[in-house]
């Protein structure tokens, strides 16, 4: 029986080593969008592929590669070996999310067994497929959205498969940045490898499962501290779309319970907008996190106590078929729907709504200056709503964001040659006995010589939602101003041509308020 | 042989502390002193503690003087009330910062606030490119009226920061021209004065603060360097920077913000010179005092100096940037005074929490009532309970017993177990913490000699050299006031780092060169204006290099000229480096990001002097025996030696405990000791010879 001071010091180990991994993604990472933005998640899971700990810079992708590791072991079981290292990117084969987001998983051995597993998942700047940077508003199927990685070996025992590496490289627009994050991703991953194997050398195998297990019965007890302080109930939720459709899902809370039945979804769309069902469960973990155990502390355990209840068909749980390079903003609008469908019901609880999208802007073109392509792939900070105490907070990333970083406005001069022209906080009214939304963010973008747009975001038509409020909050906008003195408003739309003189002008929400007490 | 007179004077929250070495032909007399940091007029706590130990200011040929007011100052808030003026479209920047939210599951997160309120943050037209060259000119005219406003508004200092100035510094300096012009008297800082290196926020905030602290620092040094004076110090204090350099008072007043982590920076500086003298350039240095541990790695002789310097960041905030020039440390909250708790899942945790001074660890008898590390120590017989804080506390074993008692049943555990559960938890801690500057940097742990100071450091070292393998442990003479001892062997140093893209290619090396030649110009005139003879400036050159298309740079030493011809051997050393730390490298180009010019001078720097070595015979300093609890070991039977009765040359084996007035050296059972020439504590490891 190992003392349960050297599990705590293990589970700290294992802790850190994902944090680690994600250092090291961080700074080797050729895509901006990987050490910027920091749409990177890196874990370490149990031989089973539970989740034992992670590093991530955004909270939607905690409990993703959990999710990869199992189906990897689903489909290859037995042949695993030592040396192997596993790519998916589909999200019909443990890939999640879409495309674009490529896991890197690891078996890690000692003394010929398995004894755990590390992975990575970050998002590349361009996979293939018809658009630039992957991600295009008009496909209706996965197949156009760029290459299939669905579970393969880059290595095979110890062996690296060159034909793979061929493979990937020639099917993206930014070859050398498709490498360079691979390897970042690799070098990440053994990186973590080596101190869980360290650990087995100090301290054995069966001490280092008993602290996993450890580790596992806090996290559920901590959420289950935090779901019992919850009011039981049954909280239905139906939200608006900017379509004019509204969806609806019912959350049931229990003393050591939650569902979330998103049965009542739409049927899978016909364009990019479609989450996988393991997609959906990571947003409803999301929410689940937030509000029974906001710390960063996560792992199987942390999740145990939810339930999420999908129809296949359908925009939650979308088929083979289905093409997802958009899946975040519905993910987003998901956990929008079910948020504001609590607060009503706790309105002390929760904050009012946010700006609520990703607000994904990609400008790919050649710099002016070098010649070089370039893709520039950027999420917006947006205004963040009051809360029963206080107004909102100016200009962050959105929920499905976290630890992400904008861009500063000379390094994006350097790399990209436009201009940025402002970026500033844009404020919405201010009434009399209200704790106002936070402001939004509006910048420009001058463009000094042709290039391609693409973009979308939620809350474009339907304001971000206030809380026992007449005011409501802001609105999402994309506006190009062209040379000719035409204004464009886009919303959802890919490759729309850029020339030089154009102003791209963005300017993202405030949130919603609520009565001052 | 004359005699040379050396003090340091060290300023901190408590206590004000004094070290004076003189060193003439009968060798080397070091006086340490101690007494109370006199808020707010700090000078008078330093004169205090030189007539506490008898040093006449005539009489010091070289003074240094460290100081914590900057970094109190930002995080007590206070400084003074600033007004910014930025590039038009830009005024929000500060406030915006970076949008993260680092603690991301919390849908209740507060953004740090900007120290300039909007109101106050002033725009003017003008644009530089990325390139430094002018895309729209500079328009003054609407300076008069932002300078009437921020004096209408109770300003008292102005920052300037204007985009791409690290490129082109000239709007920033035509505007702080014409602040000067219309208000004389304000005090002024603009963002290349101190640094030029890219990002906006970042430098926008290290202006901001600057101007913030910069008259509560100005008047603090005018104060110190007046009263030195008049009781007759010839010649003004070096200050102790972040950079583990020191700098003139006269430019650190303008500038106070390089000295914000200067405290821990003397420490190892002087981790640094201690592996030189002692032939162990490759050190992993530990500094533990009450609160925090600190920890860095020297390699080659060398400090890692890095802009990347963050204050209030942690997993629950955001924190501000300070991009000046910071040794690269580690710092996490478990010091002697951190407090052992139990959390609502029956997880032990030792700080960040600490007891401080008041009522400090449970043994103190100062009321305090929860456990902490040096309770924890002290129970388990590691600290001697009648000679605590060097016989001038009377240990409170009661009530430290009580405290871990709690501790241990709330875990059901013994008092016992409680306490060896703390002292392993604290240490797995500052392992955690020694791997992140090193391991986790491509280091192997083998290489290096962990040196331990400060009042807490060399008990736990051993602890943790065992469990990273080092080469060995060393504990340096005087390990309780071993950062005063790193001031006086500290340099007249700056850094100067300066973002400069360019491609390594065939052509190149000219361009690289010249931003290097034009550091190095900038370095002499500053030093010449301070009466320093360039011919005394040594130069280091780094480059800062990446893979192209990446962000992050590594840091590459760099031998002489650069030439087209030396090139490839540069690139070289680059992949060689990137891949130590990242276990790959790319065939991709790569690219100069900036560079990093160490320029210094020795200025009255200490020499040691060896003493002979004697006999290795130590039982003249054995005090007696006493059980010592281990933890990882167990309980053992250890020698007790009197750390003042060492001498150099003297050796002895494990187990066994060093007490000293400031400190306790706790030796394990498979533990070889011996003294060198300096007075130093050199352990070797189980095995190691």
């Amino acid at each position: 029986m190992v003392d349960r001071f050297t599990l705590d010091v293990i589970a700290q180990v294992l802790d850190a080593a994902a944090i680690e991994m994600f250092e090291v993604l961080r700074k080797t990472a050729m895509s901006p969008i990987i050490y910027e933005v920091l749409d990177v998640g890196t874990g370490v899971l149990d031989r089973d592929g539970q989740l034992v700990s992670s590093g991530a810079g955004i909270p939607s992708f905690i409990g993703v590669l959990d999710k990869s590791v199992q189906a990897i072991i689903a489909k290859l079981g037995d042949t695993i070996v030592e040396g192997d290292i596993y790519l998916t990117n589909d999200p019909n084969h443990g890939g999640v999310t879409h495309l674009n987001d490529v896991v890197v998983a690891q078996p890690v051995f000692w003394q010929g067994e398995r004894v755990a597993w590390v992975a990575s998942i970050a998002h590349w700047g361009d996979i293939g497929g018809r658009t630039p940077g992957s991600m295009s508003t008009k496909t209706t199927e996965i197949i156009s959205e760029g290459l299939r990685l669905p579970i393969i070996r880059l290595f095979e025992a110890g062996v690296r498969n060159e034909a793979v590496v061929d493979i990937i490289a020639i099917n993206s627009r930014l070859p050398d940045f498709v490498r360079g994050d691979l390897w970042a991703q690799v070098s990440a991953g053994r990186r973590a490898a080596a101190t869980i194997q360290q650990l087995c050398e100090r301290h054995g195998r069966d001490p280092l499962n008993a602290a996993i297990e450890a580790a596992r019965t806090i996290g559920a007890r901590r959420s289950n501290a935090g779901l019992c302080a919850l009011p039981s109930g049954h909280y239905p939720c139906v939200e608006e779309q900017d379509d004019g459709t509204f969806w609806t899902a019912a959350i049931t809370i229990t003393d050591d319970r939650m569902t979330i039945d998103l049965r009542d979804a739409p049927t899978e769309a016909n364009g990019p907008y479609n989450l996988s069902r393991d997609g959906a469960v990571v947003a409803c973990q999301v929410f689940f996190k937030a509000l029974v155990d906001d710390d960063r502390f996560a792992n199987a355990g942390s999740f145990a106590a939810l339930d999420v209840l999908t129809t296949p068909g359908t925009l939650f749980h979308a088929g083979p078929i289905a093409a997802h390079a958009y899946y975040f903003e519905t993910r987003m609008k998901l956990i929008d729907m079910l948020w504001h469908g609590l607060a009503e019901a706790m309105p002390n609880l929760l904050p009012a709504g946010h700006f609520a999208s990703i607000f994904g802007t990609v400008i790919a073109g050649q710099h002016p200056d070098t010649g070089r392509r370039y893709a520039m792939v950027e999420p917006q900070m947006g205004g963040w709503g009051a809360t029963s105490k206080r107004a909102g907070q100016n200009a962050m990333f959105s929920t499905n964001h976290g630890d992400t970083f904008n861009c500063p406005v000379e390094i994006a001069e350097a790399r990209y040659g436009f201009v940025v022209l402002e970026k500033t906080l844009s404020f919405g009214p201010e009434r009399k006995g209200e704790f106002s939304g936070g402001a939004g963010v509006r910048v420009s973008y001058l463009l000094r010589n042709s290039a391609m747009l693409s973009v979308g975001y939620s809350h474009a038509n339907v304001p971000v939602w206030s809380i026992q409020n007449d005011s409501i909050g802001g609105k999402n906008q994309l506006r190009i101003n062209r040379s000719n003195g035409t204004v464009e408003v886009h919303h959802f739309a890919s490759d729309i041509a850029l020339n030089q003189g154009n102003i791209v002008e963005i300017e993202t929400a405030f949130g919603g308020s609520r009565q001052a007490q | 042989m004359t005699t040379t007179k050396r003090i340091a004077t060290d300023v901190g929250g408590t206590f004000t502390d004094l070290v004076a070495i003189e060193t003439g032909p009968e060798g080397m007399k070091i006086t340490t002193a101690k007494s109370d940091t006199t808020p707010p007029n700090f000078e008078a706590g330093v004169l205090n503690v030189m007539a506490k130990g008898n040093i006449d200011p005539k009489d010091v040929d070289f003074m240094v003087h460290g100081t914590t007011v900057v970094i109190n100052a930002l995080t007590e808030r206070k400084g003074v009330t600033v007004g910014l003026i930025t590039t038009e479209g830009f005024r929000d920047t500060i406030e915006i910062a970076r949008g993260n939210r680092p603690d991301f599951f919390n849908l209740h997160y507060e953004k740090p606030e900007p120290f300039v309120p909007r109101y106050l943050r002033a725009e003017v037209p003008g644009r530089m490119t990325y390139l430094g060259t002018e895309r729209i000119p500079l328009d003054l005219s609407g300076v008069s009226d932002i300078v009437d406003h921020f004096r209408t508004e109770g300003v008292q200092a102005v920052a300037i920061s204007l985009l791409h100035s690290y490129a082109n510094t000239a709007h920033e300096e035509a505007v702080l021209a014409e602040v000067q012009r219309l208000w004389p008297d304000v005090s002024v800082v603009a963002s290349h004065q101190i640094t030029r290196e890219w990002r906006e926020y970042e430098r926008s905030n290290t202006a901001v603060l600057s101007a913030y602290v910069q008259p509560v620092a100005a008047r603090y040094l005018g104060n110190l360097d007046k009263s030195l004076r008049e009781q007759g110090l010839p010649q003004s204090p070096y200050i102790m920077q972040s950079n583990c350099g020191v700098d003139s008072l006269e430019a650190t007043s303008a500038v106070p913000i390089t000295m914000v982590e200067s405290g821990p920076a003397s420490g190892f500086w002087g981790a640094a010179e201690l592996g030189k003298l002692i032939d162990e350039p490759d050190i992993l240095a530990l500094d533990i005092g009450g609160t925090t541990a600190k920890c860095s790695l020297i390699e080659g002789g060398e400090v890692r100096i890095m802009t990347d310097y963050w204050i209030e960041r942690s997993r629950k905030s955001a924190g501000y940037p300070i991009m000046v020039p910071v040794v690269d440390l580690v710092e996490i909250g478990n010091g002697g005074g951190s407090i052992a708790w139990v959390d609502d899942f029956d997880k032990l945790h030792v700080g960040p929490q600490s007891a401080g001074a008041l009522p400090g660890p449970a043994a103190y008898g100062k009321g305090g009532n929860s456990a902490t590390t040096t309770d924890a120590n002290l129970w388990l017989g590691r600290i001697n309970k009648d000679y605590f804080c060097g016989g001038a506390i009377d240990a409170d074993m009661d009530s430290a017993g009580k405290a871990l008692k709690q501790v241990g049943d709330k875990l059901g555990v013994s008092t016992d177990e409680a306490a060896q559960g703390i002292v392993r938890i604290a240490n797995n801690n500052m392992v955690n913490a020694l791997k992140l500057v090193s391991l986790n940097r491509g280091h192997d742990t083998r290489d290096f000699t962990l040196l331990a100071f400060g009042g807490g450091g060399a008990m736990h070292a051993v602890a943790l050299g065992q469990e990273l393998q080092v080469k060995k442990v060393v504990v340096p003479a005087a390990a309780s006031v071993f950062s005063a001892w790193g001031m006086m062997m500290s340099d007249l140093r700056r850094d100067y780092f300066v973002t400069q893209l360019a491609d390594l290619s065939e052509g190149s090396a000219t361009g690289i060169e010249a931003v290097f030649a034009s550091a190095e110009d900038e370095a002499r005139a500053t030093f010449k204006s301070e009466g320093i003879d360039p011919a005394r400036l040594t130069f280091l050159r780094y480059g800062k290099f990446r893979y192209q298309n990446q962000e992050h740079t590594t840091e590459v030493l760099l031998d002489g000229t650069v030439t087209d011809g030396a090139l490839s051997k540069i690139m070289d050393d680059f992949h060689e480096a990137y891949e130590r730390e990242y276990t790959y490298r790319l065939g991709a180009p790569v690219e100069m990001v900036g560079i990093h010019l160490v320029a210094r001078a020795e200025v009255g720097k200490l020499e040691m002097i060896p003493a002979p070595l004697g006999d290795a015979d130590a039982s003249g300093a054995v005090k007696g025996t006493r059980d010592v609890d281990y933890a990882l070991e167990g309980k053992h039977p250890a020698t007790i030696y009197d750390g003042e009765k060492l001498r150099a040359g003297m050796a002895f084996d494990g187990p066994a405990i060093i007490e000293d007035p400031g400190t306790t050296v706790v030796i394990h059972p498979t533990n070889t000791v011996s003294i060198d020439a300096y007075g130093n504590i050199h352990i070797l490891l189980e095995g190691q010879s």
